[in-house]
């Protein structure tokens, strides 16, 4: 069975056809083609499908895409501003926080929401934050570096 | 170290790009999530491709009925492993020193008459979506003769237990030493008196150890996407460690020739050696070819992990290490039996050099075999053995100075390698400064500084990391665009941040920004054939090649530069961008290139094979604080020292570096597949395969060492492998010292070291 679901991604009012079975990740991905958040198990063990939802990081392959109606929802494609990069993008740039980059999307978002509700974390609270994704090239020091850099870069802020 | 480059003529300049912390180049694409791995691909009219696994672990197949799958309205193709041509064992593909059979590759990709482990493909189906084709699977009815699942390497050996691949011809044994059940190959290196020198000697340390099997864990789940042309053309956009070698595997697999196949890489979401033998690509190609359709798989997380792709070998290893009232090794014996899982072929040759390399030792008796058992197909994983190995042996080494009341990196000072020293094979080592590197480890922080005291017990371990990796063959062209700038193809594909390392080589040969260098991951059709990027050999010999192809496209501008100077080309002189003829003119790349460019295109051309090899070394240290309450392990400190010859990106290099530790901690700690005795993976998930988080580790430090390697451009070693090597036992060693009891089973997990010191206990 199919229905629609309106929400509000990235900014922008999408509507979407999905499949009942759907998941708000199949929705993204395959619907959307929103196809920066990927899938590493489907089961929410992994964080790679992190996006946004109401501002909070959600496994978006945990929730049925027809729950996500009428909700306000952020992926790794909304992040940046045009082309300039969001300060945690380029702090993991610029800090080599980026290896294979499957989890990358989702690291991203994780730590965008900790900023958000947390501008100067310490070191144990941005691996708390980020321990729902798994990275397996990086080993996490230079994530955890690049987001420490954020928090204490005071020129700029966080958006 | 001097940060200057023997130029071509043997003099030398500064470095300006090579060596520079710079941001990968591709890294603008991997945070904003434009990258494009082969699951985001679309195709016109595409459908997708799923894969039946066998629910049993051992037996024969005695029919598969599609009928009613094929029925299905919205199902496009079944197909078995009637659908493929059939591969017999021995069908060699070039693949490196050795080559590679591909039959190995047609069983792990679809199961003929037998199946050898549970999740093995027995069929898969083409549908127009997700949901028709799980449908379709389930509709698809196969009847077993099911067998004895022989899970444990001693149910396989038992003298009555059922051969698993008849048709193996086991390698390596004899009359002296018959083969035992189930084994498929054996391998010996014997050097003097081993037993002589254990019976002579002033201490012994020794330990036997298990190690469990575990997987590489890439976050990516395997994922291609195949088209075929109709007129005998397939294109496969793939995540891969080689293109050329998923190219020759399939078309061996399909019965095709090779060059009617184009492989494209795409980004690779983590490999670490389980990419390169091919899982989907035969099957969408296949199903593809059937249909008329592009076909999409991708696998899921349980299908990765219990189907048989990877899983890296379980290991039984018993080390013996003998040394004199010096301190000086007298003997190595090793006996090493490794778990391949369902098809042999898993090296010992691998393990046994990444224990006893790191050493001088006059008699050496290391003997390998490897067990055939009804579980996953074992595959390559990050430096293939060494961790196993080193958990045996470095352990074993941390015993012996014990026993003789030395400090265990005094002990490995008096005994490692060194340049000249005689490998375990019998030949001297190239450059292999371990003196070096314990000199480091020694006079560190690290080591020096008291581990301090907490609430539970704390301890500190150390380990030495040998690898000897490979050189195989790489391939690059550099072609300069009408405005001057030169574009690097490759034929590797890109795992580890090959495209930066090779446009800072590009930027550092033409003296050039290196934003003004292209480089790109050619397809198998665009590119020249290189093996796969493994065996910490890609940084090294795409170096290699790149610098040949960017001397050679040099070259090539020079003749043109003379003849617009109306000059000898031996006349003009070349820096960052331009020719020069003393005072009386001169031209730069971009006005050269636009004033040529109709003379036609100037394309340099690079290939490397048989590069002197890179060897790996280095050593850990680890803090520890272990709760005998608990048996919980946590990491407190960790730095790993690596010679890594010359990093061309130190981020990278790091990067690599903080990886392997981090893989290798988990394996130490948490991970292992458990098995139940019908061959069910019982923890086929990331929540139950227990792979470490951002919490579960420490910030790992890391020193490096540049000791250039003679021969190799810029002097440069491999680096990703060497480091996963000696995590494990360096964490174990560590164990021993914080809470006294020798830790023989790896994951050492909390119940099993609450096990351990409760045995000791008592």
């Amino acid at each position: 069975m199919k229905s629609i679901v309106q929400a509000e991604i990235n900014g922008e009012p999408r509507e979407a056809l999905v499949d009942t079975r759907d998941t708000l990740l199949v929705m993204l991905r395959d619907r959307l083609g929103l196809t920066g958040t990927k899938e590493g198990c489907g089961n929410g063990n992994c964080g790679t499908c992190t996006a946004l939802v109401d501002g909070d990081p959600v496994c978006s392959c945990l929730m049925l895409a027809a729950e996500a109606d009428g909700s306000r929802i952020t992926t790794i494609e909304g992040v940046a501003s045009g082309n300039e990069l969001h300060p945690v993008q380029a702090a993991l740039v610029t800090h080599g926080g980026t290896q294979c980059g499957y989890c990358t999307p989702g690291i991203v978002l994780s730590a965008v929401a900790l900023l958000k509700r947390n501008p100067k974390p310490s070191e144990h609270e941005i691996r708390h934050a980020i321990a729902g994704n798994l990275c397996r090239c990086t080993g996490y020091d230079k994530i955890v570096t690049a987001i420490a850099a954020v928090a204490a870069d005071t020129s700029g802020g966080v958006r | 170290m001097s940060n200057e480059l023997t130029s071509p003529s043997g003099g030398t300049m500064p470095l300006q790009v090579v060596g520079k912390r710079l941001a990968r180049v591709d890294a603008g694409e991997r945070v904003t999530g434009r990258a494009i791995y082969p699951a985001d691909l679309v195709r016109p009219g595409m459908a997708v491709g799923a894969i039946k696994r066998s629910t049993i672990a051992h037996g024969r197949i005695v029919r598969i009925d599609t009928a009613k799958a094929r029925s299905m309205k919205g199902v496009l193709s079944v197909v078995t492993a009637a659908d493929f041509p059939e591969v017999k064992p021995g069908t060699m593909y070039p693949f490196g020193e050795t080559g590679a059979d591909a039959w190995i590759s047609a069983v792990t990709v679809m199961a003929r008459d037998k199946v050898l482990w549970r999740g093995q493909p027995v069929a898969a189906v083409a549908a127009v979506d997700d949901y028709i084709a799980a449908q379709a699977l389930a509709a698809i009815a196969v009847e077993y003769e099911e067998r004895p699942a022989l899970i444990s390497i001693e149910a396989a050996m038992a003298s009555d237990a059922d051969l698993i691949v008849p048709d193996a011809k086991p390698k390596g044994f004899d009359a002296d030493n018959p083969a035992p059940r189930n084994a498929s190959g054996r391998t010996v290196i014997v050097r003097g008196d081993v037993a002589a020198a254990l019976a002579g000697a002033a201490a012994v340390g020794e330990v036997a150890v298990t190690v469990d099997t575990a997987h590489q864990g890439y976050l990516e789940p395997h994922a291609c996407v195949a088209e075929s042309d109709g007129q005998g053309n397939l294109t496969i956009w793939v995540s891969t460690q080689g293109i050329f070698q998923a190219e020759l595997q399939t078309a061996a697999l399909l019965g095709l020739p090779q060059s009617k196949i184009k492989v494209v890489p795409l980004e690779v979401g983590g490999a670490f050696g389980g990419k390169i033998t091919v899982h989907v690509e035969p099957v969408a190609a296949r199903l593809a070819q059937l249909t008329g359709r592009p076909i999409k798989i991708v696998t899921s997380r349980e299908e990765v992990l219990a189907g048989g792709s990877g899983p890296a070998a379980a290991a039984r290893i018993r080390i013996k290490v003998a040394a004199d009232g010096q301190g000086k090794l007298t003997a190595i014996d090793g006996r090493y039996v490794l778990d391949s899982g369902g098809l042999p072929g898993t090296p010992t040759t691998l393990m046994m050099q990444a224990s006893a390399a790191p050493y001088q030792c006059p008699n050496l008796h290391l003997e390998g075999i490897d067990i055939v058992t009804n579980k996953p197909r074992t595959e390559a994983y990050r430096g293939p053995g060494g961790i196993q190995a080193a958990f045996a042996m470095e352990q074993a080494i941390d015993e012996l100075a014990l026993k003789l009341d030395l400090d265990p990196l005094e002990l490995r000072r008096r005994n490692s390698a060194r340049t000249g020293s005689t490998m375990p094979i019998g030949t001297p080592f190239p450059s292999i400064p371990f003196p070096d590197v314990i000199e480091r480890m020694a006079s560190h922080d690290s080591w020096r500084q008291p581990i301090g005291s907490g609430a539970l017990p704390r301890g500190r371990g150390v380990a030495l990391g040998y690898w000897r990796g490979t050189s195989m063959t790489s391939a690059a062209h550099v072609m300069m665009s009408g405005d001057g700038r030169p574009m690097v193809t490759m034929g590797a594909v890109d795992i580890t941040g090959t495209r930066t390392a090779m446009a800072q080589v590009a930027a550092e040969e033409f003296g050039i920004e290196i934003g003004d260098v292209l480089v790109q991951m050619g397809d198998s059709k665009a590119a020249g054939y290189s093996d796969a990027s493994a065996g910490s050999r890609v940084g090294r010999t795409m170096a290699a090649a790149v610098s040949e192809a960017c001397r050679d496209a040099l070259g090539q501008l020079r003749r043109r530069a003379a003849e617009k100077l109306q000059c000898r080309t031996e006349d003009l002189s070349y820096e960052r961008g331009v020719f020069r003829r003393d005072q009386a003119g001169s031209i730069n790349l971009e006005d050269l290139m636009r004033s040529t460019i109709g003379e036609g295109a100037v394309i340099g051309r690079g290939v490397s094979t048989k590069l002197p090899l890179g060897v790996e070394i280095g050593g850990h240290i680890c803090d520890v604080e272990v709760d005998p309450d608990t048996g919980q392990v946590t990491i407190l400190r960790y730095t790993a020292f690596q010679d890594v010859g010359r990093a061309l990106n130190p981020p990278a290099v790091e990067g690599q570096i903080q990886g392997s530790v981090s893989q290798g901690a988990g394996w130490a700690l948490t991970e292992a597949f458990d098995y139940a005795a019908d061959g069910r993976l019982r923890n086929a998930s990331l929540l139950d395969y227990r792979m470490p988080t951002a919490l579960d580790l420490p910030k790992i430090d890391v020193v490096l060492l540049e000791t250039p390697v003679p021969g190799v451009p810029y002097g440069v070693r491999g680096v990703a492998e060497m480091p996963i090597v000696p995590v494990a036992a360096a964490i174990a060693s560590a164990v021993r010292r914080a809470v006294g009891v020798r830790m023989t089973a790896m994951p050492m997990t909390p119940e099993r070291v609450l096990q351990a010191i409760k045995k000791a206990r008592r």
